[in-house]
């Protein structure tokens, strides 16, 4: 069982994905509507695992991604996007994300890369 | 989708009665079954790969034969077998309208011409809503002066509110305006080499149905939460549109955004009357351009 941030601004996707988690077990420590929210909630709960979704008012996954790392230089962080942001996930990895997942979420996939991780 | 276009057009001109044309979807779904299923009972797949191919839809823009063919799990051929298995959509409604003797073939096919003459369409215009296909649809019921992105940009869309939302989607007549009053709405705006935005709105709660079935839950009004369930629809379909034309142009995605206050949009604004679940909402769509608010 891991302790899981997520990060997303859409309520309906932060919903979903807590509801795929909880269902398998995890622990939802805390939910963050933007990246600059996300990087204090990690800070404060130190998770297992961040879901980070890319397309963020305020401050974007990227950055939050950045801020996270020079933080916490092993912190595991799964990037979150609809498909067609291909060179933003590529840009995630060369920056320290461990994994992405694509909207709309498919739970086996989501509980897949958990696993891995 | 032409069962639902060509009987609106029924009922309207008094040639079947609402109920009627209820009894004769639920006969058309009775039989119709979808592709998975028939693939799965012809054993050329199992519940297994049919199961993975319906999830893959989700994420990608393309139809369930194509995924299997790709996955190797049916041949073309074997594909353009069960389409066949399936059966056109056209006839199948033509076959319950006559099997309930609500008419007889000879009026649906005068209908049908009438139907022709009031839309302005062409044989081949009536020839591609036959065939079910809603690639060829829609184009149809979009405005001449619309581009090739737009219009694809828009098929994207029906083609996930068809895989996501609603099986049984249609549409109404397309048309471009300066301005457009939203009493509500869930849009987002591409940033990029071409800029666009897709928006959806309408008047009432009809717009629940769509945020009901992409989060699963069932709102009881157009508020905050149904809104962003339907803004995130809109992302995953400008996600699968971005990938779709990623070989041709960069796009890069805004937030999405939402409001639940009345909003006048500006810019050249495509408006598509689309049905969900029977009831309408108004897709609204800018290329070139984002919408101005």
């Amino acid at each position: 069982m891991s302790k899981i941030l997520i990060v997303d601004d859409s309520r309906t996707s932060r919903k979903i994905l807590r509801g795929l988690l909880e269902e398998s077990g995890h622990e939802v420590v805390a939910e963050a509507e933007n990246g600059q929210e996300g990087v204090d909630k990690y800070k404060e709960f130190n998770p297992d695992i961040t879901t980070l979704d890319i397309t963020m008012p305020v401050m974007d996954g990227l950055e939050a991604l950045s801020k996270i790392k020079e933080f916490d230089r092993n912190a595991k962080v799964i990037m979150v996007t609809a498909a067609g942001q291909q060179n933003k996930m590529v840009e995630a990895i060369k920056n320290g994300a461990s994994e992405f997942v694509t909207k709309p979420f498919e739970k086996e996939n989501i509980l897949k890369i958990i696993e891995k991780m | 989708m032409i069962s639902r276009l060509f009987g609106a057009y029924l009922v309207k001109e008094g040639k079947l009665t609402e109920a009627q044309l209820e009894t004769v979807f639920e006969t058309m779904r009775k039989v119709r079954v979808k592709l998975g299923l028939i693939a799965v009972s012809e054993k050329l797949m199992t519940t297994q790969q049919s199961d993975e191919v319906n999830r893959l839809q989700a994420i990608v823009d393309k139809r369930f034969g194509d995924i299997a063919v790709e996955k190797g799990y049916l041949t073309e051929e074997q594909v353009s077998r069960l389409l066949g298995l399936q059966g056109n959509q056209y006839l199948s409604f033509v076959q319950s309208i006559v099997d309930n003797d609500f008419m007889q073939m000879d009026d649906i096919e005068s209908a049908l011409a009438a139907y022709q003459n009031e839309n302005g369409f062409t044989l081949t215009d009536i020839e591609s809503l036959k065939s079910g296909d809603s690639d060829r649809i829609i184009p149809l019921f979009l405005p001449n002066n619309i581009t090739e992105y737009q219009t694809e940009h828009i098929l994207v869309c029906i083609r996930t509110l068809i895989r996501l939302i609603d099986s049984e989607v249609y549409v109404g007549k397309g048309f471009v305006t300066d301005f457009y009053e939203a009493p509500y709405f869930a849009l987002q705006s591409l940033d990029g080499d071409n800029k666009a935005s897709m928006a959806f709105s309408g008047a009432g709660n009809n717009i629940l149905k769509i945020a009901d079935a992409f989060a699963g839950e069932n709102f009881d009004k157009v508020d905050e939460d149904s809104l962003d369930s339907v803004a995130e629809f809109i992302n995953c379909v400008n996600g699968l549109f971005a990938t779709k034309v990623n070989s041709s142009f960069m796009i890069d995605m805004l937030p999405p955004e939402y409001s639940t206050s009345k909003t006048m949009f500006s810019g050249k604004i495509l408006v598509l009357p689309v049905y969900v679940q029977g009831l309408k909402v108004d897709l609204i769509s800018s290329f070139g351009d984002i919408i101005n608010k």
